[in-house]
């Protein structure tokens, strides 16, 4: 038994010392890491990596709130940029220590939640649009009307993603309002065009890049990187930009105030701002890096992917969703629960 | 003679309701056992068999990593609950029934009544304060929370095993001048024994596919199987996570099933 405590002792020694320099702790959303990118980092500075996982921007937050978790850097959402910087629990970055900072590319440093990015370097970005199969329908699929009135082709056949923010923005802004409005006016529309539009969808999942590949689902809403690697099993799936309007998401990385490892945190921020390194977050998780140069290191399957890289002629309809007033918030659930139901 | 008694199995249609429900339950872990055989990249295209899912997540060292510190958690976390449950059912059922006895029921089995997520809070809460006060922020957290929800696990059929046993016997060594701790260890312990492994089964097991609280009491570098498997899904699911629940599986249903069998009455 002695043996059993000195070895659950040396254990608990052990992890407790995690802290200990040359170390770096990151807190990233599950399966969003390349381990290949985590290697290099390692091999290059000496800095052992430690990665754990959350699946929910909420989940992060409240740990992260709740104070005494080690973590040092995290990777938020762009409508989660602001509660952390209000709440005090990320430091505004030394630009001095970041050489590779010019490398983000204009449009992501004049971002409306973090302009200049003073607070978080850029980790990848993706849209919200709609995907079709163009076996089943081939007209116009650049437009939210694939879902919201669905063409005589596509009736039966639509799945809507059971995300509240990117369907009810993708509505608002096909009915001409703005995301998170409170004009009851624009609301009603949207409510009763998507109570209208129900009965004709086929489904309310997730798992679309599966099911599209496997021609169960013949069109559907949902995120650019899972329907390119959709349309790399089957060529037939093509993404749309919905040009009433579509939602733009990106995760970026912050260094959290009460972070241990701060200087090895700025050695990676610097390191993942190098395009190759960022081209090496895109080959894994498969979505843009918002890093200028890194175009030129992608996979070859990548390069032109019209999933990944925004066609000129619907770049002006994408989006950031701003975090909506606790009235719009209200709206919106009401709407949610209707549809629901 | 026709039997008076009611009898669930002899309403119409039992047969029918028994079988769709079985399909219910069991067809999605049927579906999820097959997938993780499969040859191709998708989990709902069949390429053929193959083991491939099941090699590379042999061969994925965060796999490997999270999985030994689940083993650790569980294994801690069942030997320090069983030998906490044991204390405590030995003390409910081997003493004349006292004030405030069924109290301390409830405070045993408290884990089993109070919402999973609300004691997940409470000791994030509780807990971040210590880290935050001591620095130290080790896997002891989580080895202390496993074990607290894993005590009504080991001690319910500690405290059966107990309640069935003999009396007479104890009495007897007694009455041959025994001491009480020769009697315990010498009669009651190798008579218990069962109930003490099928009690620490049942809360590795229980430890072993914790998700809620784990999730909130976890440090930086702590993912377990459970958390790991659920922030893979997250995004793209591969066969990967289908090989791994089926192990998981197999290894819940083999400790489950020998459960059973120490604890099947004896003929």
């Amino acid at each position: 038994m002695k043996k059993h405590l000195t070895a659950i002792a040396v254990l608990l020694g052990s992890a407790g010392m995690a802290l200990a320099e040359g170390e770096l702790q990151l807190f990233n959303w599950g399966d969003y890491t390349n381990p290949e990118l985590i290697k290099k980092f390692e091999d290059e500075t000496g800095i052992k990596v430690t990665i754990t996982d959350y699946d929910s921007n909420d989940a992060a937050l409240a740990k992260i709130e709740a104070g005494g978790h080690g973590f040092d850097l995290v990777v938020p959402s762009a409508n989660y940029v602001q509660i952390y910087v209000e709440k005090g629990l990320v430091q505004e970055l030394d630009l001095s220590k970041l050489s590779n900072h010019g490398n983000i590319a204009p449009q992501w440093m004049e971002s409306s939640y973090d302009p200049g990015r003073k607070f978080s370097v850029p980790w990848q970005w993706g849209s919200t649009g709609v995907a079709v199969n163009k076996t089943a329908y081939s007209g116009d699929i650049n437009t939210s009307a694939i879902f919201m009135d669905p063409p005589e082709e596509l009736v039966g056949k639509v799945n809507v993603t059971p995300e509240m923010n990117d369907v009810l923005s993708l509505a608002i802004m096909y009915e001409g309002g703005e995301p998170c409005t409170e004009d009851t006016e624009i609301l009603k529309k949207v409510r009763d065009a998507l109570l209208e539009a129900k009965p004709k969808w086929q489904s309310m999942d997730y798992g679309m890049t599966e099911k599209m590949a496997a021609n169960d689902v013949m069109a559907s809403v949902y995120w650019n990187g899972a329907i390119f690697r959709a349309r790399l099993q089957n060529p037939d799936v093509v993404y749309g930009y919905p040009k009433e309007g579509y939602p733009l998401w990106m995760d970026q990385v912050m260094l959290l105030s009460d972070a241990n490892n701060t200087e090895e945190a700025y050695k990676f921020l610097d390191f993942i701002m190098v395009p190759e390194n960022a081209a090496l977050i895109s080959s894994f998780a498969r979505y843009a890096n918002g890093i200028t140069g890194s175009e030129a290191f992608m996979p070859e399957d990548m390069k032109d992917a019209p999933e990944i890289n925004v066609p000129a002629e619907f770049a002006a309809a994408g989006h950031f969703l701003p975090t909506c007033s606790p009235k719009a918030q209200e709206y919106y659930t009401a709407i949610w629960t209707e549809l629901q139901k | 003679m026709a039997s008076r008694t009611f009898t669930a199995s002899r309403l119409p249609g039992f047969a029918t309701v028994a079988i769709v429900v079985f399909i219910a339950l069991y067809m999605p872990i049927a579906m999820l056992m097959i997938y993780s055989f499969n040859a191709g990249d998708s989990i709902a295209i069949w390429d053929g068999f193959s083991f491939q899912w099941y090699e590379r997540a042999w061969e994925n060292e965060k796999v490997k990593e999270v999985t030994i510190r689940s083993l650790v958690i569980a294994g801690s976390a069942a030997t320090i609950s069983t030998v906490a449950a044991t204390m405590a059912a030995l003390a409910t059922t081997r003493k004349k029934p006292f004030r405030g006895q069924t109290g301390i029921y409830v405070a045993i089995n408290q884990p089993l009544m109070v919402p999973e997520i609300v004691t997940a809070v409470a000791l994030l809460i509780f807990f971040a304060a210590i880290k935050v006060a001591t620095g130290y922020q080790g896997l002891g957290y989580l080895i202390l929370a496993h074990s607290a929800f894993c005590i009504p696990f080991a001690y319910l059929p500690i405290r059966a095993r107990l309640e069935g046993m003999d009396l007479t016997l104890e009495t007897a060594a007694a009455d041959l001048y025994a001491t009480p701790w020769w009697t315990f260890r010498r009669v009651t312990l190798p008579l218990l024994a069962p109930g003490i492994v099928a009690g620490m089964m049942l809360a590795f097991v229980t430890s072993l596919d914790d998700v809620v609280i784990t999730l909130f009491v976890k440090s930086a570098g702590q993912d377990t199987l459970p958390t790991y498997l659920l922030a893979q899904i997250r995004r793209q699911v591969t066969g990967e996570v289908n090989a791994i629940s089926t192990v998981l599986l197999a290894l819940t249903v083999i400790l489950l099933t020998t459960f059973f069998l120490l604890t099947r009455k004896r003929s």
